[in-house]
């Protein structure tokens, strides 16, 4: 093939790229809840992205015949798990059988259930005391099923039943059967065992009680199916399997399955994960809504209690003392009813729980003191805060006073009573607008708090709990803050850049590219975003909050749902290190992962048979010439030099490429490139070289090769510089959409520590410049995206200053304590160099 | 607009989601919201009682969503349709406003597109009977 056929596929290849990138980042966008989509869209969109990456799968088999045919295996994998999502059937992540709380995050909820995940939310990012414990998955759920053919028979019944040959109770009852009859696997035996060793070995010396409860999927939604699934409290360890096949059958309990039917929910659907907990022994527990669902408007929350265990409170049997919040700090007790308690429910020694007689003299003393209610509203509110719902919480405190949260689920405010209520038309012709209309929503929803303006690393750390974020441009790494945030505003930004997908991660209300949020609004003022309508107002608008409460989430709908999932098969990216061992065609797991691999190899085989294949067409490479001490070899795809075929040096001032221009400017400017020599002690230069012939860096011939690939709006630069490894691949026009800019260093030379050391610093420094940055020891790649023409060429300048001033750091760099110091002398660089062309 | 007098808005399209997604954004607004899945509920509807305002996809099964908007038109020349489709093509673009449609918005679209149309036709509406 010749070389103008092979530029011709690998711009065909670029271009396939950025639309895979694009079709991606608008999918994400869908989730964002500001659009309407339907089930045709999900197929419609899939069926542009598979198009797209067998595409990209075919160009790159032509111009590296054969040499990736795994790449077809992986297409056909993950296309085959999409088709199945879009057939409805339900495709469960492989996951093991279990999963301890400090592992679960709500993108586990498939896996784990509502409920667990949930609590292991509230456990691991709000660091709320929770009950240790586990999950046993989905995955565990659907080997059991398996196992004991299950679907097959339950199938049978349901066809019965949906015929109307049976009735609800008796298919009910047929299928339970079948389900707790049915054997455990002895893998499933093995890993349940295993974790509750792990658990015992949290609770040395004592006997280990388990609170067992389903954790189904749709439980603890909008579709509340509670108290229709079985809940076993204080059983002993020992009862585990037993205990698991019941609640496994509770999935198919007659109100469950009624429900089910009613709400429309498939057959496909049924997943039941299980929680198991350690029994918290409680002197005290209850129930909180954090909102009255009587009286929303109220501001109040609303406590129930009772000594002992809390189950007859939630089951209704017992009346329970009754006590009003004040949703406001410092959560004062505005009314209470405390009824005579003759019973409690007590955990037995034995296992298993009973009732027991309240001694006298605390039958009608109140069962929480004001400072346990203060304390239970401030958690309250966090929950609440951090899920955007009013919440149902269940708490207990043990004897040692210790608050524990049990369980968190959205509370249901009655629709009609929240209409009444929720005059929104006429709330919001009284109220100040701000601004409205301005920027774009990137995530829905509604956001009441105070501005807080962020400018700098500092105001991050400052950053109050609740605040409104306001800030001029978005950056990925307010990351770190968002989920304190109540909502975020900022002047400049794509919905569909890093930042945006963050805030959708956590669901936080975010405006972007509204351009005068920082002059308009004030640090301190209270107000009210509403990231559904698109407008700023001045106050509180209470209004448009309990309207949010009051509708059903969009999160939950069955096309969002879909289309997370089936998102989660396409954007994440786990190719992160082509070096790495795993950066191979079976290993790509999504098609974000084969687009990136294809893009990798595509350059790769450019520069492969551009420099060595040969000198006979207009695009040999050829030498720049530059004012630093740097071999850089340019091979142009058309447009990217001012040249003629002749020439064989190229001057800085012939490069028309813009990513590349943008590069060297940030390569060559003043004070950058450090001139010293470089001395490198022996111990690390031998490190450096084992490393270098260990690690397959491409193939041997790149080794000392400094080379990149242009065209007009392209640069691909492959550096190997002093003892670490550069590359940068980016795209710059005016269409701002397609911009992006990608950055990954890997360190070579001394030792590991002082390796990802100044890893750590490069990753600061990218993240004050607003790339999103993933480190892995000494890797670090950067990615910034969907920035206009000039800011782009900006951070190209970031880029290559960047790379000139490793070079000082690879030996300079001794001690943890001279990081802030080198990102001085870098800010100063930048503060130069960047800004001012 | 006082609650006496509600703008009504008719929703027709056949996946429940977009139907329950428009109830919600308007009904917010104040709107006074009827929707439907099936074309021969809305089309039995509209018999019945006229709409200041319809909103229907184009392609569904069943009675398809132009010979919906023709029949909306014929009963009830001064209801202001708005077309909402997944197949936006030209012709049918162009066909739809042969028909006097007031706007045409492809699927997927966002909130404030759709409330925007409405806000349109709705002061159309207003202004013809003024």
């Amino acid at each position: 093939m010749s070389f103008v056929d092979v530029f011709t596929k690998f711009q065909t290849i670029l271009e396939l790229n950025n639309k895979v990138l694009e079709l991606m980042a608008e999918m994400g966008d869908k989730l964002g809840g500001d659009y309407i989509f339907d089930k045709q869209y999900i197929h419609s969109s899939c069926e542009a992205m598979t198009d797209c990456v067998y595409k990209l799968i075919y160009n790159l088999d032509s111009i590296a015949p054969q040499k990736y045919l795994d790449l077809y295996n992986a297409f056909k994998r993950i296309h085959a798990e999409i088709q199945d999502e879009l057939e409805g059937k339900l495709v469960i992540p492989e996951t093991d059988y279990t999963m301890p709380y400090r592992l679960v995050s709500r993108d586990f909820s498939d896996v784990v259930g509502a409920k667990n995940a949930n609590l292991a939310e509230i456990k691991n990012f709000l660091r709320i005391r929770t009950p240790d414990g586990f999950a046993i998955t989905t995955t565990a759920f659907q080997a059991y099923m398996d196992h004991n053919q299950l679907w097959e028979k339950i199938h049978s019944v349901s066809q019965e039943w949906a015929k109307g040959e049976i009735s609800t109770t008796e298919a009910s009852k047929r299928i339970q059967e079948l389900i707790k009859n049915g054997s455990i696997p002895v893998k499933l035996k093995r890993e349940l065992r295993k974790s509750l060793e792990d658990l015992q070995s949290l609770h040395s010396g004592k006997r280990l009680f388990l609170a067992i409860r389903s954790s189904a999927w749709g439980e603890d939604s909008e579709h509340t199916f509670a108290g229709q699934f079985l809940s076993l409290l204080n059983e002993p360890a020992q009862n585990l399997f037993e205990a698991y096949k019941s609640i496994l059958a509770s999935a198919y309990s007659a109100s469950a399955m009624e429900y089910r039917r009613q709400k429309g929910y498939a057959e496909h659907e049924v997943v039941m994960a299980v929680a198991c907990q350690v029994m918290v022994e409680p002197l005290v527990s209850g129930v909180l809504y954090t909102l009255d669902p009587q009286n929303p408007q109220q501001e109040i929350m609303m406590v129930s209690s009772t000594w002992g265990l809390g189950a007859p409170i939630v089951s209704g049997e017992v009346s329970a003392d009754q006590f009003m919040v004040s949703r406001d700090s410092p959560h004062e007790v505005k009314g209470m009813t405390i009824v005579r308690k003759l019973r409690q429910s007590v955990t037995l020694e034995e296992g298993g729980i009973g009732p027991r007689p309240v001694p006298e003299e605390l039958q009608t003393k109140a069962s929480l003191k004001h400072e346990q209610l203060a304390e239970l509203a401030e958690l309250g509110l966090m929950i609440e805060r951090y899920f955007k719902r009013p919440q149902d919480i269940e708490f207990a405190f043990d004897h040692n006073g210790d608050l524990y949260i049990l369980q968190a689920r959205p509370l249901n405010i009655g629709a009609q009573t929240a209409k009444l209520v929720c005059d929104v038309p006429s709330a919001l012709k009284k109220a100040h607008i701000l601004f409205s209309g301005r920027g774009s929503i990137a995530q829905k929803g509604i956001g009441i708090g105070k501005v807080f303006m962020v400018k700098d690393e500092e105001d991050l750390e400052r950053f109050p709990e609740g605040a409104i974020l306001v800030a001029r441009n978005t950056s990925p790494r307010f990351a770190k803050v968002i989920r304190r945030a109540n909502a975020v505003i900022t002047d400049v930004g794509s919905p569909t850049g890093h930042m945006a997908t963050i805030a959708r991660e956590f669901r936080v209300p975010t405006i972007v590219n509204t351009g005068i949020a920082t002059k308009i609004l004030k640090p301190g003022q209270e107000i009210t975003v509403d990231a559904e309508e698109n407008a700023v107002y001045e106050g509180k608008i209470k209004e448009l909050c309990y309207y949010e409460f009051n509708e059903e989430p969009f999160e939950e709908t069955y096309e969002y749902r879909l289309l997370r999932r089936i998102l989660k098969k396409i954007s994440p990216l786990n190719l992160l290190d082509p070096l790495d061992k795993t950066f191979k065609p079976r290993y790509c797991r999504t098609f974000h992962d084969i687009t990136r691999f294809i893009h990798e190899k595509a350059v790769e085989e450019i520069i492969e048979l551009s420099y060595y294949g040969g000198r006979d067409t207009q695009s040999s490479p050829l030498h720049l010439d530059m004012s630093i001490p740097l071999d850089l070899v340019l091979i142009d795809m058309g447009q990217g030099l001012d040249t003629t075929p002749e020439s064989v040096k190229v001057r800085v001032e012939d490069i028309r490429s813009i990513p590349m221009a943008a590069f060297v400017q940030g390569l060559t400017s003043p004070g950058a490139w450090s001139t010293e020599p470089m001395s490198v002690d022996f111990g690390s230069f031998m490190s450096s070289l084992t490393r270098t012939f260990s690690s397959s860096l491409a193939t041997p011939k790149y080794i000392g090769q400094n080379l990149a690939v242009l065209s007009l709006n392209y640069a691909n630069i492959s550096l190997r510089l002093g003892y670490h490894f550069n590359m940068v691949d980016a795209y710059i026009s005016d269409n701002i959409n397609d911009n992006y800019a990608y950055f990954r260093f890997l360190g070579g030379v001394t030792d590991l520590s002082r390796r990802s050391r100044r890893a750590r610093l490069i990753g600061e420094i990218l993240s004050v410049n607003d790339f999103r940055v993933d480190l892995r020891g000494d890797l670090v790649v950067a990615r910034v995206k969907k920035l206009g023409l000039e800011e782009m060429k900006n951070k190209l300048r970031v880029i290559g200053l960047l790379v000139a001033f490793t070079r000082q750091l690879d030996v300079q760099m001794v001690s943890d304590r001279q990081i802030p110091k080198f990102l001085d002398t870098f800010r100063q660089l930048a503060v130069n160099n960047v800004t001012k062309h | 607009m006082d609650t006496q007098n509600k703008t009504s808005i008719l929703v027709l399209d056949d996946e429940p989601i977009v139907c329950k997604r428009l109830r919600s954004a308007l009904e917010k607004r104040g709107y006074e919201v009827e929707t439907f899945f099936r074309s021969a509920d809305a089309f039995k509807r509209i018999t019945e009682r006229d709409f200041d305002i319809v909103i229907t996809d184009l392609k569904m099964e069943g009675l398809d969503g132009m010979a919906f908007l023709t029949e909306v038109k014929k009963r009830s020349p001064s209801t202001e349709v708005i077309v909402i489709t997944g197949f936006a093509t030209m012709e049918t673009a162009k066909e739809s406003f042969q028909k006097g449609v007031f706007d045409f918005l492809a699927k997927p679209f966002k909130l404030g597109e759709i409330q925007d149309a409405v806000e349109r036709a709705e002061r159309k509406i207003r202004e013809s009977r003024a």
